[in-house]
């Protein structure tokens, strides 16, 4: 079924389509949203580990291979909202020594910007979805900007503990920046402060997309369509031009959303899965990837997480899922000697006791007895502290399509990757020195968080460059083959810093949006 | 979902109820009272219930009566988009009663041939200890299905769900629970 043509197509309702939707239905455009899952209301964000997992992936899932296999079963989203549904709103900012890693270490490769030219969004971003923090603090790293539009937020015991530790290796903690009202903001309320963030916030205090950028983009006009699984992205007969997008809708009935511009902001690893399977005779290899490069530098990023039990009662249970405290002390490249890459620290997280990021599973080595007493010690006294690591971008790791299908006919997407041998390094740099932190912040016990290196934050496969010889888009995510093409998310990071990603993609979402409603006639026409 | 219907929904799952089928009817109970009022199973069999819960309370006491064998047979029985499980977060793909059935007879294939032909429900608690503690590791030769430690993590994440991911469970643990808006039901 051919619905009417609309200016603007956008695959996905998470931080970065809602941005899009946003900035271009305010720009007088008509824009429809297409989302895969359900339509998401605050009242369904229900405050338990249990039914939060209901705003986690479902439909066709990834195949997943490599040394360190790509886990996104908790990071990912389902349903209007994305992923920010359920964020922990940390908004951490790349760095400017995130855009140039070719030019001062001749490494991975160079962004085709400067902080600067993200630096105004960072702060305009801020002001439109609320930040709360201390920007004067942060400059002790970055470059000044506008401070945030709110104080810090409250900061409890379990956070507070930490820093004489860190003051014991030179660490510099302030407030963490995050997407949390720490006092009523546009109309939404301030934080209460319960730690259900990771399961999404039924008031609105945190700032995920349901009331920002797509509650702005629903006033202005846009159509929001869940339940539409898109499939193809489909061109003119000469290839030139995408003409729009096919979908399924939930009879699994076959749907075609023609449109002048076609974004994808369906996932890091969902758009080159769309790209690839959107090949025709002018494009035998997929949309936008006459170079290959579609799929290719997947990065992620791993934590080295230190875990210690305090003698006196820490109220872990208080606070927000994301930080009390960040510091940027470690985010030089070189940082940590005999090791390459930045590290970004937090501090002071509420914890629940179930789920993944639960206190059962701070020792997962217990179980029976042994696991019953832990959890009665830890609901006292655990608390944890944070290290994300950066993971340099690697050609090898990358998605592409199997032969297996979903349901719908579709070839299912395979995420290859592996981590090279600098991030064991990093990685076990930063456990020593949260083992030294623990020990100076006076814990009773301490231990590393280990297992197998984690993969958090899936970002790349549709790299940002300054021309198709070395990447898939340009700096505001339009393809460089077809010009009313974007991709939106942080599949376009050139690299991937240490800072958790979402500011960042909310940041690079407003500047291309911008861009392409400026230029709309050149590039829709 | 008619929307007279998503409210009834909602109502029971801000409870942390789930729809069990008794008498032909559904109704909203939580996995412990399932089990206590003798819910029929849907999916799993006897046999794999009673290995569900002897794994369960190998690994987490109180999951037995907490209702895990309910727990995870409600689950596996509805849609997997609708599934609370983690088996969902740690990317098993669907359908989840794969993984189970699966897992499960990989346990009393272990036991069996660990054990003079018992199944693990025949196990003392010492021997169920000690399969469980070798599963973890991945040190039981001749394992046959899903990794040991991944099945090791999975269950006693269901565990950990029924008995300390509770409003019950929180309370036996001296935790606030402070839900944004308070549940009807302890669940």
């Amino acid at each position: 079924m051919a619905n009417e043509k609309v200016d603007v197509v956008i695959v996905g309702a998470g931080a970065s389509g809602s941005t899009y939707a946003a900035v271009l239905a305010k720009a007088g455009k008509k824009v429809v949203v297409l989302e895969q899952g359900p339509d998401w209301q605050l009242s369904d964000l229900i405050s338990s580990d249990f039914w939060g997992r209901r705003v986690k992936p479902a439909g066709a899932p990834f195949l997943l291979e490599g040394k360190n296999p790509v886990s996104y079963g908790y990071q990912g989203g389902w349903g209007v909202g994305g992923a920010a549904l359920h964020y922990f709103a940390n908004f951490p900012r790349l760095l400017p020594n995130d855009f140039r890693i070719k030019s001062e270490h001749n490494r991975a490769h160079d962004w085709p910007i400067s902080y600067q030219d993200v630096a105004p969004y960072y702060d305009k971003v801020a002001r439109d979805v609320g930040v709360s923090g201390d920007a004067k603090a942060e400059e002790i790293w970055r470059p000044a900007g506008d401070p945030y539009p709110m104080p810090p937020m409250k900061t409890f015991r379990n956070g507070q503990i930490w820093l004489k530790g860190f003051e014991s290796v030179g660490i510099r903690m302030v407030p963490a920046a995050v997407g949390m009202n720490s006092t009523e903001y546009k109309g939404r309320p301030a934080c209460i402060y319960d730690g259900w963030c990771h399961v999404g916030c039924p008031i609105g205090a945190l700032a995920n997309p349901l009331v920002t950028y797509l509650a702005d983009a629903r006033k202005a006009g846009a159509e929001v369509r869940p339940w539409s699984n898109v499939t193809r992205v489909l061109t003119n007969a000469q290839g030139t031009k995408v003409t729009g997008v096919e979908y399924y809708d939930q009879k699994k009935e076959r749907q075609v959303q023609e449109a002048s511009v076609v974004v994808l902001a369906a996932w890091a690893a969902q758009n080159p899965r769309l790209l690839l399977n959107s090949s025709t005779d002018k494009h035998p290899k997929g949309l936008a990837n006459t170079n290959g490069l579609v799929g290719k530098y997947m990065m992620t990023h791993f934590s080295s997480g230190t875990l210690a039990i305090f003698d006196e009662n820490v109220e872990n249970h208080m606070g927000t899922t994301g930080a009390q405290y960040m510091s940027y002390e470690r985010y030089g490249k070189t940082a940590h000697k005999g090791a390459f890459g930045s590290s970004f620290i937090v501090a002071g997280t509420a914890l629940k006791t179930s789920d993944l990021g639960g206190f059962a599973n701070a020792r997962l080595d217990l179980f029976g007895p042994e696991l019953a007493a832990f959890m009665k010690r830890a609901a006292r006294g655990f608390s944890r502290i944070g290290a994300f690591g950066e993971e340099m971008p690697n050609i090898e790791n990358r998605i592409e399509l199997a032969s297996d299908k979903d349901e719908l006919g579709m070839p299912l997407g395979r995420i290859i990757h592996s981590y090279d041998d600098e991030v064991p390094k990093l990685w076990e740099a930063n456990f020593a020195e949260g083992l030294a932190i623990a020990k100076a912040a006076g814990a009773k016990e301490m231990w590393s968080g280990r297992g197998n290196i984690p993969t958090i934050h899936l970002m790349g496969g549709t790299i940002m460059g300054t021309g198709a010889e070395n990447s898939v888009v340009n700096s505001y995510g339009q393809t460089h083959e077809i010009a009313n093409l974007y991709m939106a998310g942080p599949g376009i990071f050139a690299t991937s810093g240490a800072s958790n990603p979402t500011y960042t993609i909310f940041a690079l979402s407003l500047r291309g949006a911008e861009q392409l409603a400026t230029k709309w006639s050149t590039i829709a026409g | 979902m008619s929307q007279m219907e998503r409210r009834a929904f909602m109502k029971g799952a801000a409870g942390g109820a789930l729809a069990f089928t008794v008498g032909g009817i559904e109704v909203l109970l939580t996995p412990a009272a399932a089990r206590a009022q003798g819910v029929p199973l849907r999916t799993l069999t006897a046999a794999q219930a009673a290995t569900l819960e002897a794994l369960g309370e190998t690994l987490v006491p109180g999951a037995r009566h907490a209702g895990i064998a309910h727990f995870v047979d409600q689950q596996i029985s509805i849609p997997a988009d609708e599934a609370l499980l983690e088996a969902r977060i740690l990317n098993v793909r669907p359908p989840y009663a794969n993984f189970y059935r699966a897992a499960l007879a990989a346990v009393d294939r272990a036991s069996q041939a660990l054990n003079n032909g018992r199944n693990f429900t025949q196990l003392g608690e010492a021997e169920q200890r000690s399969l469980v503690d070798n599963m973890r590791q991945n040190k039981i030769e001749g394992w046959q299905g899903p990794g040991g430690p991944f099945v090791y993590l999975l269950l006693r994440s269901d565990a950990v769900d029924v008995v300390y991911g509770t409003m019950d469970g929180y309370a036996g643990l001296g935790i606030p629970y402070m839900p944004h808006s308070a549940p009807t039901k302890r669940w």
